[in-house]
């Protein structure tokens, strides 16, 4: 069961829109890595997460605020623990990079 | 390390003179302050004033000894020294916003402006006329010229700008110098000519400087990120993702090392690997003296709980040399090849002075290449 969340969460990071401007693509696009990332145990974020190349942070961090813009029930627990380990990994660069990123997810 | 703390407002921009005796510096207001040092003191021995407006740019001029100062006020003075008293000239840069950044070129024959006019002026003195005048490089500038460095065969010029670009220009101006020859960066050099330009990052290029040799350029912009161009590598860009605050300032210290430091008011070393086309964090410079970790009495828990509401032993206060950011560094000794000691300011008002050899043996673990 884990490796399998954890697979889906590669998949989603792989499959992220890079620069695409339909509203409805980068939609599906959140709605898929919401569902990857609640359905994670805490225990598992930080394996994860260390499990990311740089670049996969960052995208990472964006999906995180991205979620915070609309949060759902208990979603924000949950994605405050991925930004703690996040964070750690990515340093406050890595939040830098959302707020100045031209390409949003 | 030297820290001296000027004032408490901040440093706007400095430049030292050509024994590091003297400093010029902008107290955050339309002055110029000179300082000279006095055994362990720093006395302050000139006030240039003639700007209207906050003085943004300086340059000390090392051989001829002159200044150049530029402002908001949309002007740039170049100042020579008279006996004891320092002359302003002005110069005309044709310019309708303000200025942000200036440079002598190597030779000292011509100086360059970057404004928020979206243009750069190139300013060199006309013998005929007995005045400064100057030319600009607009096309394809976007938005505000933020930073500049000048490459060593006095023609190149980098900019890096608020569109999110770095750029290298010719600057060749044919009144006062002969045609260059071919560089890495290409052969062809017309006054305006555009020899690279950065794919965008995403953040306002703060900070740009030249390797010593000129063949590699390197830049801090906005997103924290760190890039360097190196021609050798057919302009090849290698860029880092950092995982600090944005940094404000860079500068070689060797051909491979660079020194960037920023809003975490604390010097940083990069490296780069020429085989491989990377940039690596190579640590921070300024660790403070570990403070033991001495337990809180109960009275000072109870104090904490008082006023921070938290018993954490945390501090809230910076560990760094400078309490504020860091916004300009300038190598001292050694050039940006063999730099031996290099100088930051920033907004804390304070002037930091560091050396390179006993940053190596105070912390273990640093590689300068």
């Amino acid at each position: 069961r884990t490796g399998e969340a954890l697979r889906a969460f590669h998949t989603a990071i792989r499959s992220s829109p890079g620069s695409t401007r339909s509203q409805a693509m980068k939609e599906q696009a959140q709605g898929m890595m919401l569902k990857v990332l609640t359905s994670f145990k805490s225990s598992e974020i930080e394996q994860a997460v260390n499990s990311l190349d740089r670049n996969g942070v960052d995208l990472l961090m964006k999906y995180i605020y991205k979620g915070f813009e609309k949060p759902t029930e208990n979603s924000s627990a949950i994605l405050l623990q991925w930004h703690e380990k996040a964070l750690a990994v990515g340093g406050l660069g890595s939040i830098v990079r959302v707020l100045t990123a031209r390409k949003t997810v | 390390m030297a820290y001296h703390s000027f004032l408490l407002e901040p440093i706007s921009c400095h430049a030292w003179n050509k024994d590091r005796t003297q400093i010029a510096l902008c107290p955050n207001n339309h002055e110029v302050h000179i300082y000279r040092k006095d055994g362990a003191k720093w006395s302050k021995i000139h006030e240039l004033k003639e700007h209207n407006g906050q003085v943004t740019g300086i340059d000390w001029a090392p051989e001829s000894n002159r200044l150049v100062t530029c402002g908001t006020d949309r002007n740039a003075y170049v100042w020579t020294l008279k006996g004891n008293v320092w002359k302003p000239t002005l110069v005309i840069l044709r310019i309708n916003r303000a200025a942000r950044c200036v440079k002598w070129s190597p030779k000292e024959n011509k100086f360059a402006v970057g404004s928020g006019s979206r243009l750069i002026s190139i300013c060199y003195f006309e013998q005929e006329n007995d005045w400064w005048v100057c030319k600009h490089i607009k096309k394809p500038i976007r938005s505000t010229v933020l930073s500049l460095d000048w490459h060593p065969n006095n023609v190149l010029l980098a900019a890096g700008s608020c569109d999110f670009k770095c750029r290298i220009f010719s600057a060749y101006i044919k009144e006062v110098e002969e045609r260059p020859s071919p560089t890495p960066w290409g052969s062809k050099m017309p006054f305006g000519e555009l020899m690279f330009e950065s794919s965008s990052s995403c953040g306002w290029v703060h900070s740009i400087c030249f390797s010593a040799s000129g063949s590699r350029v390197a830049w801090v912009s906005h997103d924290s990120t760190l890039c360097l161009a190196d021609a050798g590598r057919k302009m090849d860009v290698a860029t880092l993702c950092t995982e600090t605050l944005p940094l404000l300032a860079v500068t070689f210290i060797t051909e491979n090392s660079l020194v960037a430091a920023g809003h975490d008011c604390c010097p940083m070393l990069f490296t780069y690997e020429e085989s491989q086309g990377t940039l690596t964090f190579g640590g921070k410079l300024d660790v403070p003296k570990q403070s033991s970790q001495r337990g809180l009495t109960a009275r000072e828990r109870f104090q904490n709980l008082d006023k921070k509401a938290s018993s954490d032993t945390a501090n809230a206060t910076l560990d760094t040399l400078h309490k504020n950011s860091i916004s300009q560094i300038s190598v001292l000794v050694g050039g940006k090849d063999k730099c031996s000691q290099f100088c930051t300011t920033g907004m804390d008002g304070g002037m930091s002075i560091w050396d390179v050899k006993s940053l190596e043996s105070a912390l273990k673990d640093l590689k300068i290449k």
